[in-house]
């Protein structure tokens, strides 16, 4: 059963860009004026105790469970599997690669932690931060955001598919 | 009540340690000149809680559970409201196939609608017209060198928020949507931060 919003299919593939178009505007203006960024906020927890971005992060992902709850007990058609852990157990939700088994998810989300946490804070913040810096005029965070394109099709084209088959040579998968 | 919330004690510390220099050098993440000059204009109330994360990383949460009550009808995955990595590459790679004819995958959302989810663009302008209006656009540049590692950087972090199944970001979305792999991301997120202070301290120490 396909799920279901406030839109209807036909009207929603057409809203897709707009929302997230005006979407992106807000949190751009947000980020920017906030200097929100969730690596930055262990960071400096770590390093100097402060608690302003952690903060942050950690409202967002309050606010993303209040958000889920409250329109998911106006909606639940659109919230299929809220509370995800009740209805799937250990399996993450989709978007990493598809078709692997728990153990496999838990070992790529905890190599591709910590490499995301090395980058991110050897490069001095988190993508969002960096997408918001190239706004602000910083030439390196341009650089890194053309990386982050050329990463994303090097990615879809070959490493995907050669993780996936590491894990299943070793026997994860 | 928002008079300042966000006169923060944030940046009252001094550098005299090697590698938080290091760090702040390599990471211009936050001009400590800036952030003092900032909290001492006033402001409008809008503002003031536009400048405090708390506030920011509420409205991000709810707005992304709201995008998906509007728009789940169009496809999946859940907990999709806002991702920078994932939507950064459904649109580059839904740019790459209707040029190049490939088949790269892309999420389901973006393969159904007219046009992929446009938020990290939308988050470009908006961040870019913020700088503007108020007046925080400077040009920063660097060397070669550093181009060439934030290029590499962006790539690699790419493949393994990938892997990982999103940006923190998005990790955050979907610990609050109930996914336990999630949390062991943020945990791995975290260790991986205490990894990079460390190596920097270290390179900090030898830079001397």
């Amino acid at each position: 059963m396909a799920a279901a919003g406030w839109l209807t299919k036909d009207v929603a593939v057409i809203a897709v860009p707009l929302v997230t178009l005006l979407l992106g505007l807000l949190i751009g203006w947000l980020g920017q004026r906030s200097g929100f960024c969730s690596i930055g906020g262990f960071r400096d927890f770590f390093m100097f105790r402060h608690t302003r971005l952690l903060f942050g992060y950690i409202a967002l992902i309050v606010g993303a469970f209040i958000g889920y709850l409250v329109f998911w007990l106006i909606t639940p058609t659109a919230f299929e599997n809220f509370f995800w852990l009740l209805g799937k157990g250990l399996m993450p939700v989709p978007g990493a690669p598809a078709g692997l088994t728990v153990a496999a998810y838990i070992v790529l989300a905890v190599v591709g932690g910590i490499a995301v946490g090395l980058i991110g804070v050897m490069l001095g913040g988190c993508p969002l931060r960096q997408v918001v810096m190239t706004s602000e005029g910083n030439i390196k965070s341009l650089w890194f955001v053309i990386g982050m394109c050329i990463g994303s099709v090097v990615f879809a084209a070959w490493v995907s598919g050669w993780g996936v088959a590491l894990l299943k040579a070793v026997g994860v998968a | 009540m928002c008079t300042n919330f966000v006169n923060n004690q944030f940046f009252t510390i001094n550098s005299k340690n090697n590698f938080i220099t290091f760090i702040y050098r390599h990471s211009d993440s936050i001009n400590m000149a800036e952030i003092k000059a900032k909290t001492e204009e006033k402001s409008s109330c809008l503002d003031t809680i536009a400048r405090s994360p708390l506030y920011v990383g509420l409205a991000i949460g709810i707005l992304a559970a709201f995008v998906q009550v509007l728009l789940i009808s169009a496809g999946g995955p859940e907990a999709y409201g806002f991702c920078v990595a994932c939507h950064t590459r459904d649109v580059v790679n839904v740019a790459v196939n209707d040029i190049a004819g490939t088949k790269l995958a892309v999420a389901a959302i973006s393969q159904n609608a007219i046009l992929p989810v446009l938020t990290v663009i939308g988050v470009l302008i908006g961040a870019f017209v913020s700088a503007r209006y108020y007046q925080e656009f400077r040009a920063k540049t660097g060397n070669a060198v550093s181009y060439i590692w934030y290029l590499l950087g962006g790539i690699l972090f790419m493949i393994f928020a990938l892997f990982m199944g999103g940006c923190p970001y998005r990790m955050g979305l979907r610990i609050g949507y109930g996914d336990v792999v999630a949390l062991i991301g943020v945990i791995a997120i975290i260790a991986g931060v205490l990894i990079g202070i460390k190596i920097a301290t270290k390179l900090a120490e030898r830079e001397g």
